[in-house]
């Protein structure tokens, strides 16, 4: 990528054009702008290859002069316009599955909110009874992008529960916002050493859900399969089976966490973010058809969901954004519940009110080392078997590169690698040594 | 050669006979009544005639013409009416008229219709449904429906059985003035001696099953035309009547056994007149 | 017979003013210690109208009145009046049946007609009748692979059992005689398997065919709750997902009272055809 400066500035260094040495100014500058200094930049090297012979001209004749001399013989608004990712897109009426929870907050405000009809798209977003239908819809084609649980297209690009069809994470679409939540009995046995035979539900089994409460109640010594029970029902179900005393407990998706609080039948054990602070829950998902066949549809789709995260992530706006998504065309929540899992002040069912500003929040930045961890539990667990290229899985369903450019597009800061070690319940998890890291855990699926 | 001719014919099932052996004769215009004890064949002899069941042997022959089915000129009464519920009384006596002439229109049909439910008294009642007639009505109604065909020949399966004695009465006239009026050739079966005696010219009897046969071809000595009221006046009446209920109640059951003897067509026999008795025989008027 | 008629009336209502005074009693508000509202309090909803359990009279007419006085408003394909649901459910059930129909009364004719064919067939429509519309779902799903396909079909193979069964079993009992006396009047097999033989059955598969819609409804609503896209089971499953026990009761009575409707329809079809033997 050539350097975003002023090639008529006769004072100028161009630098050299690998791109990497992105300066501030760029970033500043609007897309326009920017398209436009590329195209000047790629003309004025191309007819002076040698940097000196510029600066002469441009000393000869003046910046003006140089500008009108070259318009005239390269039109560069057409050339603008070609060089334009703004092209229309291919298929503007598009379905969006979506399941009615507060992570998929992204991909549903940007109906209300405009941003899909800015990107030139006519979206529908389509409410979803459950994540099997969500993945069956997908692979039937009913739907052409979806709100997943982020295991879900790796598992379904490796042919894992169901037909293989590759299935691509363009961005996730939040990190934290999920609870263990605990029937009121259980006020009293907060030690998961306890929990023996207890029963828990999860979404799906291809779920972060699933794979962080298994993790959490093997820190603690009991082994998933066979000390408790883990049930899959879907989230709305969940507070009605606690209060039937069906479950003692879920590690499920908000709202349903605050709403069992609500209903008063259960309070708040642990935040996610507690578990794994940053962990990603739910993914923004495309096939990798549309990437290869509706190039302009998938971009257009992409800016769409990333401003509406960008926008998400400011604590100024998810009162808006609670209000936005609750009625019963999205979340059919009463608003207050929503409003105090996106703001993060919120009643915990015992009688405090908390202060979690970030209990939730929205960082679409998809890194690789979160698909290798999700890897590592799925054969941990019996999910995954035999060797597994972690590396090659793990750049081929999550788009890091994709999710950087248009990230770029609109101003938002994405990092630089996307490998990255963390920390799970305090244990560090070093992403280039995947096997290493299941061989350190006692409790796992005996094989 | 007779109108209808039945020539051996014969019933039999696995370890059972029900008859065999059997033959008669029948001419156009003539009634002939067969009478016997319950289960002798009666209503399997007319059924085959009707060409609703397969004789095991023998054949029948109808205005020389094999019978080997059922046909429109074969018209049925069945014991019970056999009438379609769901359709009135014109539309059910339509039903058979449309099948037997499936090219007129509605018009034509509903002509002939009402000629023949005017012929048995039913005037009237046209639309009603028959739920809503009584048992005799409904057997005239069925009555109607089988001359409507104008058949070749007539096969009435005890069509008065489920009637009370003064319907009955009624409608027996009624049949003597039709087929009078029609020259119809009727088959029919009856358990009514005194219903034989007053409808038919020939009575065929037949003998106890199984392994029956007829026993005896009874001409009817009795003059026509005959009043059902005044019958029984005629002395012929009580000699036919005692040569038949003498039959049935002692003879009828001799042929199984072989006590009486079978002969391959059965013996004609005049009461009345084969008594010898003269005087009777002037008085007599065999046929019309 | 009107007197009939009246005393049962005065009894059906005296039976629902029983019912309904026990809902209201069951259903008082339990009485609430008005204190200090604090923070925590507020996020909890106190003093906030919301579905605390099972619904009052007083809310069960407030749903009523909100979801009849605007029955087709449309504001976006998860959010739809009642009367659009309602609409796309019976549309459902109308193609989903008209394709049972035609399917159950040809078949069920020849098996009626044929005692071979019915002994051949018997044991496939024993082994498939009792199969419950929630298994057939993931099947649809899998091979036919469009959800609103789906649909239709499970309606299909779910309600074309009784009809089937009926039209062979009245057809095959068909009385003796009036087949006699149509052979007797030499008619041919078309003109007597309709004008004898359908008459004659009518009543018979009309009663089948009331078995048979009243599955078809059950079945759309099963269906639709797993399938989700509009309509009245959707509806069911979507307040279920808020939680909001009185417009999910609002709708099971909605749900009742139409499928009492079609079994209304069907009956007086069902009356046309009887006859009095």
């Amino acid at each position: 990528m050539p350097a975003f400066t002023n090639p008529f500035d006769p004072e100028v260094h161009l630098g050299c054009s690998c791109g990497s040495h992105a300066s501030q100014s760029e970033h500043d500058q609007s897309e326009e702008a920017l398209n436009r200094s590329v195209i000047e930049t790629a003309v004025m090297r191309a007819l002076f290859p040698q940097d000196a012979l510029r600066r002469k001209f441009l000393n000869a004749v003046g910046a003006g002069t140089a500008l009108a001399a070259i318009s005239s013989m390269f039109p560069f608004g057409a050339l603008e316009a070609m060089a334009q990712e703004k092209k229309p897109p291919e298929k503007k009426e598009l379905k969006i599955g979506f399941i009615a929870i507060t992570c998929a907050s992204p991909l549903i405000m940007a109906d209300p909110l405009g941003f899909y009809r800015e990107q030139g798209l006519n979206v529908q977003l389509m409410k979803t009874a459950g994540w099997a239908l969500i993945r069956d819809k997908m692979l039937n084609k009913e739907h052409d992008a979806s709100h997943f649980l982020s295991p879900m297209p790796i598992a379904i690009s490796m042919g894992l529960g169901s037909a293989q069809q590759p299935m691509r994470v363009a961005t996730i679409q939040n990190i934290n916002g999920q609870a263990i939540t605990l029937h009121v009995k259980h006020k009293d046995k907060r030690d998961p050493k306890q929990w023996k035979g207890f029963k828990f539900a999860v979404p799906f089994e291809y779920s972060m859900h699933n794979f962080l409460l298994r993790y959490y109640v093997a820190e603690y010594g009991l082994d998933p399969d066979t000390d408790i029970q883990i049930r899959v029902t879907p989230p709305p179900e969940m507070v009605a089976n606690l209060r039937a005393g069906n479950i003692d407990g879920f590690l499920g998706p908000d709202p349903f966490n605050q709403r069992a609080v609500y209903d008063e039948v259960g309070f708040i054990h642990v935040l996610s973010k507690d578990i794994w602070d940053g962990h990603p829950c739910c993914a923004f998902g495309v096939p990798d058809a549309m990437i290869k066949d509706a190039p302009n549809t998938f971009a257009a789709l992409y800016r769409a969901v990333l401003t509406a995260a960008r926008m998400a992530r400011d604590p100024k706006n998810r009162s808006l954004i609670a209000k936005v998504i609750a009625p019963p065309n999205y979340l059919n929540q009463p608003e207050t519940v929503i409003e105090q899992v996106l703001t993060g002040k919120f009643a915990d069912g015992l009688g405090n009110v908390k202060n979690v500003p970030d209990r939730a929040d929205f960082d679409p930045f998809p890194w690789h080392s979160m698909a290798v961890w999700i890897l590592t539990q799925m054969k941990r667990w019996g999910y995954a078997k035999g060797e597994l290229n972690y590396k090659q899985i793990a750049e081929q369903v999550f788009l890091v590169t994709d999710a950087r450019k248009y990230m770029a597009q609109l101003d938002m800061k994405a990092p630089a690698a996307s490998y990255a070690k963390f920390k799970v319940m305090g244990k560090e998890f070093d992403p280039a040594q995947p096997e290493k890291y299941i061989g350190s855990f006692a409790i796992k699926k005996s094989a | 050669m007779s109108f209808l001719l039945v020539q051996d014919l014969a019933k039999r099932y696995p370890g059972s006979t029900v008859f065999e052996g059997l033959n008669f004769a029948m001419e156009k215009g003539e009634f002939v009544c067969i009478i016997g004890h319950s289960g002798c064949g009666k209503t399997t002899i007319l059924n085959v005639l009707a060409g609703l069941d397969a004789a095991t042997g023998g054949i029948v022959i109808m205005d020389n013409r094999e019978v080997s089915g059922p046909s429109l000129d074969r018209g049925v009464v069945f014991q019970g009416h056999a009438l379609m519920p769901w359709l009135s009384v014109l539309s059910n006596i339509a039903f058979a008229v449309k099948s037997r002439w499936p090219e007129w229109n509605r018009i034509q049909v509903q002509v002939h219709c009402q000629k023949f439910i005017d012929l048995v008294g039913l005037t009237g009642s046209e639309h009603k449904k028959p739920s809503q007639l009584s048992g005799g009505m409904k057997q005239r109604v069925g009555i109607a429906r089988a001359f409507a065909i104008q058949p070749k020949m007539l096969l009435l399966d005890e069509p008065f059985g489920a009637l009370d004695a003064l319907t009955r009465g009624t409608i027996q006239d009624e049949l003597v003035r039709i087929c009078t009026a029609t020259r119809q050739t009727v088959f029919m079966i009856t358990h009514d001696v005194d219903e034989a005696i007053l409808l038919a010219d020939r009575i065929l009897l037949m003998s106890n099953g199984p392994n029956a046969c007829i026993a005896e071809a009874v001409e009817n000595t009795l003059p026509r035309p005959r009043d059902r009221h005044n019958i029984h006046h005629d002395p012929q009446y009580y000699r036919v009547r005692n040569h038949l209920v003498d039959f049935l109640v002692n003879r009828s059951k001799l042929y199984q056994t072989g006590e009486t003897a079978r002969t391959a067509q059965p013996p004609v026999s005049r009461p009345g007149i084969s008594d010898g008795d003269e005087s009777s025989a002037k008085i007599i008027n065999l046929r019309h | 017979m009107k007197l009939e008629s009246l005393k049962a009336g005065v009894l059906s209502l005296a039976f629902l003013a029983v019912f309904l005074g026990i809902w209201h009693l069951a259903t008082l508000p339990k009485v609430q210690s008005q204190g200090a509202m604090d923070e925590y309090a507020k996020l909890m909803g106190k003093g906030v109208k919301k579905s605390e359990g099972f619904p009052t009279l007083g809310q069960m007419r407030e749903a009523f009145v909100t979801h009849i006085s605007d029955p087709f408003y449309d504001r976006g394909p998860n959010d739809k009046g009642i009367g659009i649901q309602l609409g796309y459910s019976l549309g459902r059930v109308a193609l989903g049946y008209l394709i049972a129909c035609l399917v159950a009364v040809p078949f069920g004719f020849l098996i009626g007609m044929s005692p071979l064919l019915y002994r051949a067939l018997n044991p496939y429509i024993q082994v498939l009748k009792p199969i419950s519309p929630l298994a057939w779902m993931p099947i649809a799903l899998y091979t036919i692979k469009d959800s609103g396909i789906s649909g239709i079909f499970v309606i299909f193979i779910c309600s074309v059992w009784p009809l089937l069964i009926n039209t062979a079993f009245g057809v095959a009992s068909v009385r003796r005689e009036w087949l006699n006396v149509a052979k007797t009047l030499e008619v041919k097999p078309l003109r007597k398997a309709f004008a004898v033989i359908l008459p004659a059955a009518a009543p018979t598969i009309l009663t089948g065919a009331r078995i048979s819609i009243g599955i078809a409804w059950l079945v759309i609503v099963a269906a639709e709750m797993l399938v989700g896209g509009t309509g009245i089971g959707y509806f069911v499953w979507n307040e279920w997902n808020n939680l909001n026990l009185t417009n999910v009761i609002f709708a099971i009575l909605v749900i009742g009272v139409v499928g009492m409707l079609l079994d209304f329809l069907i009956a007086g079809l069902q009356k046309a055809v009887t006859y009095v033997e």
